[in-house]
């Protein structure tokens, strides 16, 4: 099975203290810690155990600047066997939509089987895998915590629903999904696996390679724009608890009973 | 944001921009390991502290090892740990490629052990042992030994240990009385008894496999005699089956600290039924111990440093949200309190902090390099890389673990009560730090090393390459206005270091062996402090370069912080070697001269 997963190096919340920067359109980048979006390392993970079991390649591909291309060699050193990145400065800005065009342009370019995006990534839209699958009139389906093959021609899948429930499908090939973390357990990135890619070239392309109008993705295609960013004003009614762990767990269940949370 | 226990930003600062790490990328025999290698490396090994260690760092002390059945049972994570040590290749690190191994610079395999031991120091050391074990056989052991042993080590599903210690034989090795009986072919029959023998039985690993040292029936005494085997748990056959080989656990030590490792007692032969494999010749086990000793000790220096970061990072997130007190001017009451950051004392013992940790993880960086680069380099080169390390390993074990103790103390001082109390880690972190100045050779046997060996070695050679490496650096620094004063202070300082040597050497000749190492330990401290600074001033020069060129807000901070704690190591540390030097240079020699009967109260 020919798989392409699409990632995106996004800031690690356990890394930095994340601020909103100074013009309120952005959070704050300086020095911040980059990593592979959570969601996306598990649809890698995924990949990977599909190769392993039916055969076949992994290839990772981001749209972003050079710094993008460390996630794509972090993901082939856990497995992925090749990696593409979309980079081209007619790119930045690009909404959703941008995104997904740019995407489809890549998917277009060879026959993939089956097309992975995580569930959501830093900007929590949720929205690039589904775009993808319309844009390229594919079956699709999101939050996908389970994967099993059937056929080269059918999968079944589970997705997660309300309340941590499940719902099984079945899906026909090819297609798009979205991942749900805990789907798997990521394996972990190991000095073998590194050196292999290390010095592997990644082949970069950009809108013209791709077919791709500048007009039609980055801010000159953007039909969503941010406009403002900031924290939420504090309301009133907060009460902060204060004394040693013992203390502060007695006035909660003080305060949880006087509340009719306990009965 | 998660628990911190390292910087990345501070360890990318030493490895890049201090010692260049990745230029050794540019020798054959590292080329795999270039700047984008060495940048996952580094998040790999973040990410799997992260996940793998940190979490039960206190469940491991709460939990500590129990011996049930002749078993000894560890927490159920250190399996996983062990697996996933040997999958991702940390174990075998630094091995060549034909052992399977990722021939990766020591630099870069510290820097990741300095992140696991920082995340949960016992959960680190079980792929450690086994790294250093299998280094033993690959180094001087058959190709037999090591198509039997190394690989399953390397893959962490057999244990390594190192089993020395027995109850009469400590710090002096030679005294050793297990024996081995030979029985043909380098095949021995081993009866004795080990103690402390750190991970010497565990169910987190199919296979125990000791290297242990013992005496040859009719051996020479003392250290000439010892020999080095392979001492299997269970030996395999050639089958692969795994018999027992009449290794008994007697006991499991409980222990201040560093709870999450066992350390046991072993008994040998109770049935007659233990076999050892000699490792390379007869009569050399020592030698090959402590041909290996360097990076052992190294990772002992790692570990201290280690979890004195743990400890600082602890304390800054504390002192940062810990509101106390007000500005010592300020006299209105009804000011709310300032977070005790503010107050000169809280940052007093913070620089402190910082100063041992950055400065203890730069030198052992340092001679990790020397390390490396001795390996690969040739002739004169390689002998003064050889040199440098062999005269830097009793300072980059024991500054570490000595002034490790101070800083995770002075951690604890931030929390004021909560640092006495388990609500917080700094409680675990002073007991666990407490082992480094006692294993791979107490301070006493460092400083013996270093004033008694490595000084004198080759007519005082190391020394004189290591007064040279200083110089550069004081060099370097002197046309540089800021750094110019503390120049100046490590060159006052290096002459101190060079009278008291040449003091020293008077008393050896004059007075003998005794008084001349009676003071070896405080000789220890001045020469470690003096280290210290050395590496210090070679931190604040490269800080200076980055401020010249554009740097961000953060970035300047880092900077800043880094000349800071430098000034502070000049400021605050470096005098201390006035009162060593006057002690060391004192014409009486006390503590030889006490009787031990004036001990009788
Ligand atoms: C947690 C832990 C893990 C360990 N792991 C291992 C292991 O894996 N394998 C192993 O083989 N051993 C291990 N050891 C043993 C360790 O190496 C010894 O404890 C150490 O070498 C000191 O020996 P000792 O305990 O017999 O102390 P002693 O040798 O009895 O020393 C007691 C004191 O006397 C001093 N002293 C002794 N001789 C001299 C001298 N000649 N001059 C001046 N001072 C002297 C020492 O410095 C020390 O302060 C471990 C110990 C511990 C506590
Ligand atoms: C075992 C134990 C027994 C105790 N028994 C008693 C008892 O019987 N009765 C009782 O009332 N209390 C008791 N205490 C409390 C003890 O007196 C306090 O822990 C101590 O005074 C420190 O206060 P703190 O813990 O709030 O630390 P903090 O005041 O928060 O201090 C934290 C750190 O900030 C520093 N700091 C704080 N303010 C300043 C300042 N203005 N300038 C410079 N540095 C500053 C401190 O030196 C310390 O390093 C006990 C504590 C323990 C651990």
């Amino acid at each position: 099975m020919e798989i392409l997963v699409c990632v995106k190096r996004v800031p690690d919340t356990s890394e930095n203290e994340i601020s909103v920067a100074g013009d309120g359109k952005d959070i704050q980048r300086d020095d911040l810690v980059y990593s592979v979006n959570e969601w996306d390392n598990y649809a890698v993970e995924e990949a990977i155990q599909i190769v392993d079991r039916a055969g076949g390649n992994v290839t990772v591909v981001t749209v972003g600047g050079d710094d993008s291309e460390e996630i794509l060699r972090r993901e082939m050193a856990m497995g992925a066997n090749n990696g593409i990145l979309l980079k081209d400065d007619a790119f930045e800005g690009s909404d959703g939509k941008g995104i997904a065009t740019i995407l489809k342009a890549v998917a277009q370019k060879s026959k993939y089987d089956l097309i992975l995006t995580g569930a959501q990534a830093d900007a929590g839209a949720a929205q690039v895998g589904g775009m993808l699958a319309a844009m390229m009139d594919l079956p699709y389906a999101s939050l996908v915590n389970k994967i099993e093959i059937i056929d080269d021609k059918k999968l079944k899948i589970g997705r997660e629903i309300e309340g941590g429930n499940q719902e099984m499908n079945e899906i026909n090939l090819p297609c798009v999904l979205s991942i749900q973390t805990g789907i798997n357990e990521p394996r972990y990135v190991g000095i073998r696996g590194i050196r292999k890619v290390a010095s592997v070239e990644i082949p970069t392309y950009g809108a013209g390679d791709l077919g791709l109008a500048a007009s039609a993705v980055g801010v000159a295609g953007a039909k969503v724009k941010k406009i403002d960013y900031f924290v939420p004003v504090l309301g009133d009614g907060a009460e902060m608890l204060e004394g040693s762990n013992e203390e502060i767990i007695a006035k909660l269940i003080e305060l949880l009973k006087a509340k009719g949370g306990l009965k | 944001m998660a628990g911190k226990f390292f910087s990345m930003r501070n360890l990318k600062f030493l490895l890049y921009e201090v010692f260049d790490c990745p230029a050794l990328a540019g020798y054959d025999y590292y080329s795999q390991h270039n700047r984008k290698a060495v940048d996952m490396v580094l998040a790999a090994a973040a990410k799997m502290a992260g996940d793998l260690l940190w979490p039960i760092l206190k469940e491991m002390d709460e939990h500590p090892p129990r011996l049930e059945n002749g078993r000894v049972k560890v927490h159920a994570d250190v399996k996983k740990i062990l697996k996933e040590a040997g999958a991702g290749g940390w174990i075998g690190a630094h091995f060549p490629a034909e052992l399977d191994g990722e021939q990766m610079p020591l630099m870069v395999g510290s820097a990741a052990r300095f992140i696991f031991a920082a995340a949960n120091y016992s959960g680190a050391v079980y792929a450690d042992l086994c790294a250093g074990a299998a280094h033993l056989i690959a180094a001087f052991g058959s190709p037999r030994l090591i198509a039997t042993y190394v690989p399953r080590m390397l893959s962490g599903s057999w244990q390594g240990t190192m089993a020395l210690t027995e109850p009469q034989a400590g710090s002096s090795l030679s005294d050793i009385v297990t024996s081995a009986a030979p029985m043909g072919e380098g095949v021995y029959r081993i009866k004795g008894q080990k103690i402390f023998i750190s991970a010497g039985d565990h169910d987190g690993a199919e296979n125990v496999v000791h290297l242990m040292l013992a005496k040859i029936e009719g051996a020479p005494p003392g250290a000439r005699g010892i020999s080095l085997f392979v001492v299997p748990k269970k030996r395999p056959d050639a089958s692969g089956y795994l018999a027992d080989n009449d290794v008994t656990v007697t006991a499991v030590y409980h222990k201040l600290g560093y709870r999450g490792a066992p350390i046991t007692e072993l008994s040998m032969g109770e049935k007659n039924d233990c076999i050892g494999y000699l490792v390379g010749e007869p009569h050399q086990g020592l030698k090959y111990m402590f041909q290996m000793m360097n990076e052992a000790r190294l990772g002992v220096g790692l570990g201290a440093t280690a979890i004195a970061s743990a400890a600082y990072y602890a304390a800054l997130e504390y002192a940062k949200a810990r509101t106390q007190g007000r500005k010592i001017h300020e006299k209105d009451p009804n000011l709310p309190q300032i977070p005790i950051i503010e107050h000169a004392d809280v940052k007093r013992m913070l620089l402190f902090q910082r100063a041992v940790v950055e400065g203890s993880l730069a030198l052992l960086l340092q001679c990790s390099l020397y390390a490396d680069l001795e390996k690969i380099t040739q002739g004169e080169e390689k002998e003064r890389n050889h040199l440098l390390l062999e005269l830097l390993t009793p300072v980059a074990k024991t500054y570490p673990s000595e002034m490790g103790i101070l800083s995770v103390s002075a951690g604890l001082q931030c929390f004021g009560g909560y640092g006495y109390c388990d609500d917080f880690p700094l409680e675990q972190y002073y007991r666990d730090a407490r082992i480094h100045p006692i294993h791979e050779g107490t301070t006493a046997i460092q400083g013996m090393d270093l004033l008694g060996r490595k000084v004198v070695m080759k007519d005082g050679q190391a020394f004189l390459l290591f007064a040279g490496e200083v110089d550069r650096v004081i060099q370097a620094a002197q046309d540089e206005p800021m750094l110019a004063p503390l120049s100046e202070k490590l060159r006052e300082a290096m002459t101190r270091l060079q009278n008291v040597t040449l003091h020293l050497g008077r008393k050896a000749r004059t007075e003998g062996v005794e008084p001349f190492l009676a003071d070896a330990v405080l000789y220890l401290e001045l020469f470690g402090i003096i280290v210290i600074a050395w590496q210090w001033l070679l931190q604040a020069q490269t800080a200076r370069l980055a401020l010249a060129k554009n740097c961000s807000q953060g970035e300047m901070n880092f900077y800043q912080g880094k000349l800071f704690a430098c000034r502070y190591f000049f400021g605050y540390e470096l005098p201390k070697t006035l009162g060593l030097a006057e002690r060391l240079t004192a014409a009486d020699n006390l503590t030889v001269e006490m009787p031990v009967n004036c001990f009788g109260d």
